[in-house]
């Protein structure tokens, strides 16, 4: 196999903002409204928060806050009813599906608490998933997927499918495979929700080597000593940001 | 996404469902292999009639008051009332036809004919002229002699026979030769065997006699039609000599520019077309059938895209947050649906492989023959291309619905 020539794989280190004031997120007065019959709910009232390239910010909040909302619009997933959302100073708010598509594969990188690992794909191919969609050429999808697995210390389970590996393992392999493409931030939904808590300290600690080599990362959690591994955390409570505390980043 | 990709993912997907899926492809696999089957039994009937019943690709041609085809009562009617053929005709033919390498007549007619107390039936009483048996397909004489210009010019009492009168008369292995028949009264005796051709469609080949032509006509009359068998000297000549005989007929027979023909030129064409007709309606018949079950094979493949979208909405969501886009999961949708489609069209035309080949064999066995029915290219390129296409039709509806699915939506469902 020849050696690749782009030396793409940012995998760490986000690049910094575009935007005039340096912020990574710029989310100002965002709602969510959903219509349940003949009544509208409002998931999100309001919301307006910043955020740097380099954080590593948590979202906490009971279930029906409307975390998940937020969590939605912060990963393009979805978009708001009102308000603007922007991403490395682009916005995000009025894109359409398929915009919304490729901000997701080149600026998103999701840890879900389910993994959502394809089954039948191997660890490689999995990791290969993202490159897929951004039209990455073969040879060098492999070289990149392996030196991802290689960073979450799964240069050895390339072969193997989800159900040959353990939880830690497999949250590592989604991990990798959110890192890939070099993304803006990494949304984490309640990533150790399915580890014993050996298993989830052990990727906490990896997230947390992650932030040090300079990734942003957001962490969606309704455990408080998870949340804790962040040097900012956001409350959230019916639809409105309760608090916004910055703790020193002790490194 | 790279359709290599794409037809990855189907692969993987059909492969995880073997049994599904080739339940699934059941309707496309028996519509192609049908249509396949249907279409090579029937070229393989084609050729076997081509072949053994017209004897087509000889160079011989008939000239005669009927045509071979006749499809209304009226058209039997007015052809009733053209002239005979007369053996002036003939002479005028054998004279004047530069490119015919051999100008013969004949006459028959069916009747009994009986050795002892036996007797054999409907038996085709051929008169001809000698150089009849060097026209067209050439029969050999496993016994005896042919006839020859002498027997016809004395109009000798003689005959070549069928094998079916052999074994009818002589059973066995008693002499034919030089025993004597009767044709109602009048005995002939056996000069000639004739080889054993066997049945098509189940009519003997083999229950006739060849007597001279003159003798025939001594028999039955001269009041009765000839029918000029005539060989064109090649094949390139073939159209010319039949055109020289044509002109030779209208000149003696007076016909004016304007007037057509009052007799009939044959080849073995001409009842070739008419076969082809007829085989046109099974076509039809049969692409209705095919027709048929390929929408509701095509409906089977999109019920089970539609269970197969059901099935992933989770994935699809997930592909979705990674970055596919709308014509991503279509493709993706698209190829899977082509490809079990394409796996149906396959396996049907290993189907028709098989059963024409089996068909064939049977059919061979019933006639005695060697037959065979080919799987042409056409019919390859045919299934793959139907199959594409019901794959394509059946997948897009499917194909949309999961491209439509709201990642949200899909992310969150078990």
């Amino acid at each position: 196999m020849s050696e690749p020539s782009a030396p793409a794989t940012t995998v760490s280190a986000a690049a910094p903002a575009a935007s005039g004031n340096g912020h990574l997120i710029e989310a100002h007065d965002l709602w969510r409204t959903y219509a349940m019959g003949a009544e509208e709910i409002h998931a999100l009232r309001g919301v307006s928060f910043t955020i740097a390239a380099g954080e590593y910010l948590a979202v906490m909040g009971p279930s029906g806050s409307g975390k998940s909302t937020l969590m939605n619009l912060v990963g393009c997933l979805d978009t708001p009813t009102r308000g603007t959302y922007a991403l490395r100073g682009k916005v995000v708010s009025q894109m359409d599906d398929d915009e919304l598509a490729a901000v997701r594969n080149r600026e998103i990188g999701f840890v879900f608490q389910t993994f959502n690992l394809l089954p039948r794909a191997t660890a490689l191919h999995n990791v290969e998933l993202p490159m897929v969609y951004a039209g990455v050429a073969k040879e060098e999808r492999l070289e990149r997927a392996r030196r991802a697995l290689d960073m979450v210390d799964l240069g050895d389970r390339t072969s193997h499918r989800p159900n040959e590996l353990s939880g830690g393992q497999r949250q590592r392999v989604a991990i990798a495979r959110a890192l890939v493409m070099g993304p803006a931030i990494l949304l984490a939904d309640e990533p150790t929700g399915n580890l014993d808590s050996a298993t989830g300290d052990e990727i906490m600690r990896l997230f947390g080597r992650l932030h040090q080599q300079g990734n942003t990362i957001i962490l969606v959690t309704h455990e408080r000593d998870i949340a804790d591994h962040a040097h900012r955390t956001l409350f959230i409570r019916d639809g409105q940001i309760e608090s916004d505390t910055i703790r020193n980043a002790g490194g | 996404m790279p359709f290599a990709e794409a037809a990855r993912i189907a692969l993987t997907s059909l492969r995880a469902n073997k049994l599904r899926s080739f339940l699934t492809v059941l309707g496309i696999l028996i519509g192609v292999s049908s249509v396949i089957a249907v279409v090579a039994i029937t070229e393989g009937l084609d050729r076997y009639i081509a072949d053994k019943v017209l004897e087509l690709g000889s160079r011989s041609f008939a000239v005669q008051k009927m045509p071979d085809i006749i499809t209304s009562r009226e058209q039997w009617m007015e052809m009733m009332r053209r002239r005979d053929i007369t053996m002036a005709d003939l002479e005028a033919v054998r004279a004047g036809c530069a490119d015919c390498a051999q100008v013969g007549g004949m006459h028959f007619t069916g009747r009994d004919v009986k050795y002892g107390r036996v007797t054999q039936t409907s038996v085709q009483v051929i008169g001809i002229t000698a150089n009849v048996q060097r026209i067209g397909a050439i029969r050999d004489l496993t016994a005896g002699r042919p006839l020859v210009d002498d027997d016809v010019d004395r109009a000798r009492a003689v005959a070549v026979v069928g094998q079916d009168l052999v074994d009818a008369f002589f059973p066995g292995g008693m002499e034919p030769i030089g025993k004597e028949i009767r044709l109602g009264t009048q005995p002939v005796t056996i000069v000639g065997v004739a080889e054993k051709k066997g049945a098509v469609f189940g009519n003997s080949q083999d229950n006739f006699m060849w007597i001279p032509i003159s003798f025939f006509r001594k028999l039955y009359g001269t009041r009765v039609s000839v029918i000029i068998q005539a060989e064109a000297a090649s094949m390139e000549a073939f159209d010319r000599a039949q055109d020289e005989a044509r002109v030779i007929m209208r000149a003696r027979r007076h016909l004016g520019f304007a007037k057509p023909d009052d007799f009939s030129v044959e080849t073995g064409e001409s009842v070739m077309e008419l076969w082809q007709t007829a085989t046109r309606g099974i076509y039809v018949v049969t692409l209705v059938v095919t027709g048929i079950s390929l929408v509701v094979g095509g409906v089977v493949v999109m019920n089970i895209m539609l269970v197969s979208v059901t099935e992933r909405i989770r994935e699809i969501g997930v592909r979705k947050a990674l970055g596919a886009r709308r014509r991503d999961i279509v493709r993706q949708f698209l190829v899977e649906s082509v490809i079990l489609s394409l796996f149906g069209g396959v396996l049907g035309l290993l189907g028709a492989a098989l059963f024409s080949w089996g068909l064939a064999a049977l059919l061979g066995s019933i006639m005695a023959t060697t037959f065979t029915a080919p799987i042409r290219l056409w019919a390859v390129l045919l299934a793959v291309a139907v199959s594409t296409l019901v794959g394509l039709v059946a997948g897009i509806y499917p194909a949309r619905r999961a491209a439509a699915l709201d990642p949200v939506v899909a992310l969150r469902s078990e």
